[in-house]
């Protein structure tokens, strides 16, 4: 569960970013944010996926206040989130090694590396493309492999910024089946998007940021 | 997992990053070189032996039978001598607590020829015994030229200037190569003291094998000045099994030192936007 009351975030100019948002998020529920660009959505994922230290106001993370957490603590939280970055860059390797990587740079053996892996290939349809060099991946299933990466290690939290990216609708909606796939309630979905809501995921609550404050649906 | 990513860290050193890297490692090599050559430079030639060596001064015993007006005479006549450079007397209890008589005490002019000298005083009726008092050995400081001097002062600072900014841009090629899987790491919660102390690592490793091939060229050398020794007559320390030893060991000290500095220097570029995991 993510509870986000009285958050306020500004530039170092003085600029506000966030003003004032209260967000509430069941377990294994998915949820859209969405804003044009520069609403702050990005933002706002980067300070829940306690990649951003708050500057005013309350985070909680599966009953854990970020604002108060030790720089340990916040790694350890960090690790049980997944993330996928806004115009998220593969590895140069196979796709099979990009996820690999992060699993065993997580400290997981082969073996359960080997076998989180599959799972992620597969809950991400690229299974059949593990050998390919994920530079050589079109532009949906980079997507689709960064997702596999945030899954990959059984996080509480995902983050998914601008997923819809430079796709196609038909492609959007492909992601959108994705995403709705993944949505079995294991863990809570945030996803960020700058467009309108692709066919599949109306249905999902959601949030509107303008000017860094929440403007309803 | 530290092992993990260490091992993912060396396998992005390219071609680019691995030349530099060989260059900083060739020139920390260089620099403990020059670091040890001071400390295998021999000392001046040293004769322990008495026999041979150039004589200080003359110990003439006179007889105590002999008048103090010929003594008065010796006296005022050797001081007069080119051959004699400063005469004293002594009493001879001075030397010898039951000897009796008075000691003429003469500072050679020539110390290399103060054996004629000695020889002449024997012949002397009157004079009971004569002893040779031989220079003490000295240890003469070994001649290198200002010039070498300089010369090795100035590669032990180039060379470890280099080797530093060598490093450092071979850690730039190789954290640039390595930048996505960094972003990764920080953006899955690895801390960032895993990377740091990985950067710095590398750092050691290239500094600790610089001062191992230090080590390993010394013994070689060692066994070559061994076999032989007029094969290396400047550093002449060379023979000496234990001063090679310790100015390996301390070459192998300062490789890790100043490898670790070479991986601080590669590990504060970190900082760099391009390492940042979110856009």
């Amino acid at each position: 569960m993510i509870q986000v009351s009285e958050l306020h975030f500004s530039t170092e100019d003085g600029v506000k970013v966030l003003e004032d948002i209260h967000l509430h998020v069941e377990q294994g529920e998915l949820m859209l944010i969405l804003g044009s660009a520069a609403s702050g959505k990005s933002l706002l994922l980067g300070l829940l996926g306690a990649q951003i230290f708050p500057q005013r106001g309350q985070i909680l993370v599966h009953g854990r206040n970020i604002a108060r957490l030790g720089p340990d603590k916040m790694l350890t939280l960090r690790r049980r989130i997944g993330v996928y970055p806004q115009g998220f860059v593969p590895l140069p390797r196979t796709v099979h090694e990009n996820v690999a990587f992060k699993l065993r740079a997580l400290g997981n053996y082969r073996e359960q590396a080997e076998e989180k892996v599959l799972y992620a290939l597969e809950t991400t349809g690229l299974i059949r493309q593990q050998g390919v060099d994920a530079l050589e991946l079109s532009s949906i299933d980079r997507i689709r492999l960064g997702i596999a990466l945030a899954l990959c290690h059984d996080p509480l939290l995902l983050l998914i910024d601008e997923p819809f990216e430079g796709l196609a609708e038909e492609e959007k909606a492909e992601i959108a089946r994705l995403l709705c796939r993944m949505n079995t309630g294991h863990f809570s979905i945030l996803v960020a998007t700058r467009g309108p809501v692709p066919p599949g995921l109306e249905m999902f609550r959601r949030i509107r940021l303008v000017d860094g404050m929440v403007r309803g649906a | 997992m530290q092992l993990f990513v260490f091992r993912e860290l060396l396998g992005a050193i390219r071609a680019k990053s691995a030349t530099f890297f060989t260059f900083s490692g060739f020139l920390l090599f260089l620099f403990l070189a020059s670091v040890s050559s001071f400390f295998m430079i021999a000392p001046g030639s040293v004769s322990t032996s008495v026999e041979g060596q150039p004589i200080e001064e003359i110990r003439v015993f006179l007889s105590p039978r002999l008048s103090s007006a010929t003594v008065d005479q010796w006296f005022l006549e050797w001081r007069e001598r080119d051959d004699i450079v400063r005469l004293r007397f002594q009493f001879a209890q001075e030397f010898d607590a039951s000897a009796s008589g008075g000691v003429f005490i003469v500072s050679p002019a020539d110390t290399v020829m103060g054996s004629a000298l000695s020889s002449e005083f024997r012949s002397i009726d009157g004079v009971t015994e004569v002893i040779e008092v031989p220079r003490e050995p000295t240890i003469e400081a070994p001649y290198i030229s200002l010039t070498i001097r300089i010369s090795l002062l100035v590669i032990l600072v180039l060379s470890i200037a280099a080797s530093l900014f060598c490093s450092r841009r071979g850690y730039r090629e190789l954290l640039t190569a390595f930048s996505g899987e960094i972003r990764m790491l920080r953006l899955s919660g690895i801390s960032e003291r895993v990377v740091f102390t990985l950067v710095v690592a590398l750092g050691v490793l290239i500094g600790l094998l610089g001062g191992l091939f230090l080590l390993a060229v010394l013994y070689l050398l060692h066994q070559i000045a061994l076999a032989k020794p007029d094969a290396f007559s400047l550093f002449g320390g060379l023979t000496s099994g234990i001063r090679v030893l310790g100015m390996g060991l301390m070459g192998v000290m300062l490789g890790t030192l100043f490898g670790g500095l070479a991986g601080l220097l590669g590990a504060s570029l970190l900082h760099r936007r391009e390492f940042d995991p979110l856009p």
